[in-house]
């Protein structure tokens, strides 16, 4: 099945573990799409980056808008207010580390 | 703030400034955006809770922003603001349980109606605001209505990326041209008019002083 990657950036008064972005970015799928939804869209963490607080995330290619959306609508995680922002969707990995040289 | 704009893709942002407000203070916190290279549009919102007061205010500051908003807060300035070509756009407070967008003022309506996605989704947490934006949307696309999307934003933690904003939207029934159209062409094509509006050479609209070149 073909997938999207898209590069997110989280804002975050705090140092954020993989973990807590990981439970954060499940939480509102489930909240905002149910489980049903939680499976089509199949949110996947790849990789991430502390020093620019920068994230890759995967999904299923037909569900992009939903996991973009279920991204903006992350507001807080564990009590401390967070935003998540998509600088990037691609078909590649490679192809978002591209557009971060950019 | 700026900066988080900037990290997020947008190119033009529309301040919504106090009335009040010094012009030096106003253009400092424009500096501001320039330096990041985001140009800056100046809005204001009319709250305005009667016909007359409305009327007032729109004689009053229409030649002085470059966007003008009208917060509905009953049915009666929701008619007026509907039908008046001075006002770019309408936004409910999502708080207001009273008057909603409607077909009535679908019909009615001369400029655009905008959905604050992120301050009602953060504002109001029950599932009744998600219907309450899905059915305006729902009516604004039955009746082709120009529909701008916003953030809302007071800090930086409420910035997302037009595309964010443009996929909630298509999640809550816009079609993915109105949406995408709804963070860039629409809100663009109404500060470009304005700002053109706002020439000295324009007298009105249709009719513009034309200088000679050869003077």
């Amino acid at each position: 099945m073909a997938r999207r990657y898209l590069l997110v950036k989280i804002l975050y008064g705090r140092a954020l573990t993989d973990q807590q972005f990981h439970d954060a970015l499940n939480a509102s799928v489930r909240t905002h799409f149910g489980d049903i939804g939680f499976a089509r869209i199949d949110p996947r963490m790849i990789k991430s980056d502390q020093t620019t607080s920068t994230s890759i995330v995967s999904c299923e290619r037909s569900a992009v808008r939903e996991l973009e959306s279920a991204l903006a609508l992350i507001t807080d995680c564990e009590g401390a207010s967070m935003a998540v922002l998509v600088l990037a969707v691609s078909g590649t990995i490679k192809g978002l580390r591209k557009r971060r040289v950019r | 703030m700026a900066q988080t704009l900037k990290t997020a893709g947008y190119s033009t942002v529309g301040l919504t400034i106090p009335t009040g407000l010094l012009p030096e203070r106003v253009k400092s916190i424009r500096q501001t955006f320039q330096e990041q290279g985001i140009a800056t549009a100046l809005r204001i919102d009319l709250g305005s809770t009667s016909r007359t007061e409305l009327l007032r205010s729109l004689r009053r500051f229409r030649n002085i922003y470059d966007v003008v908003g009208v917060k509905c807060v009953n049915a009666r300035v929701a008619t007026v603001a509907s039908r008046d070509r001075r006002v770019d756009v309408l936004f409910f407070d999502p708080v207001m349980h009273n008057v909603r967008f409607n077909h009535s003022l679908a019909r009615l309506l001369h400029g655009a109606l905008e959905v604050n996605l992120i301050a009602s989704l953060l504002t109001l947490t029950d599932t009744g605001i998600l219907f309450r934006l899905r059915k305006a949307i729902a009516v604004a696309r039955e009746h082709n209505v120009k529909v701008v999307l916003s953030s809302g934003a007071r800090n930086a933690e409420m910035v997302r990326a037009p595309l964010q904003l443009s996929a909630i939207a298509s999640t809550l029934g816009l079609s993915e041209t109105a949406s995408v159209a709804g963070v860039s062409t629409i809100p663009l094509s109404i500060i470009t008019e304005n700002v053109k509006k706002r020439k000295p050479e324009n007298v009105e609209e249709g009719v513009k002083i034309i200088v000679s070149s050869r003077r």
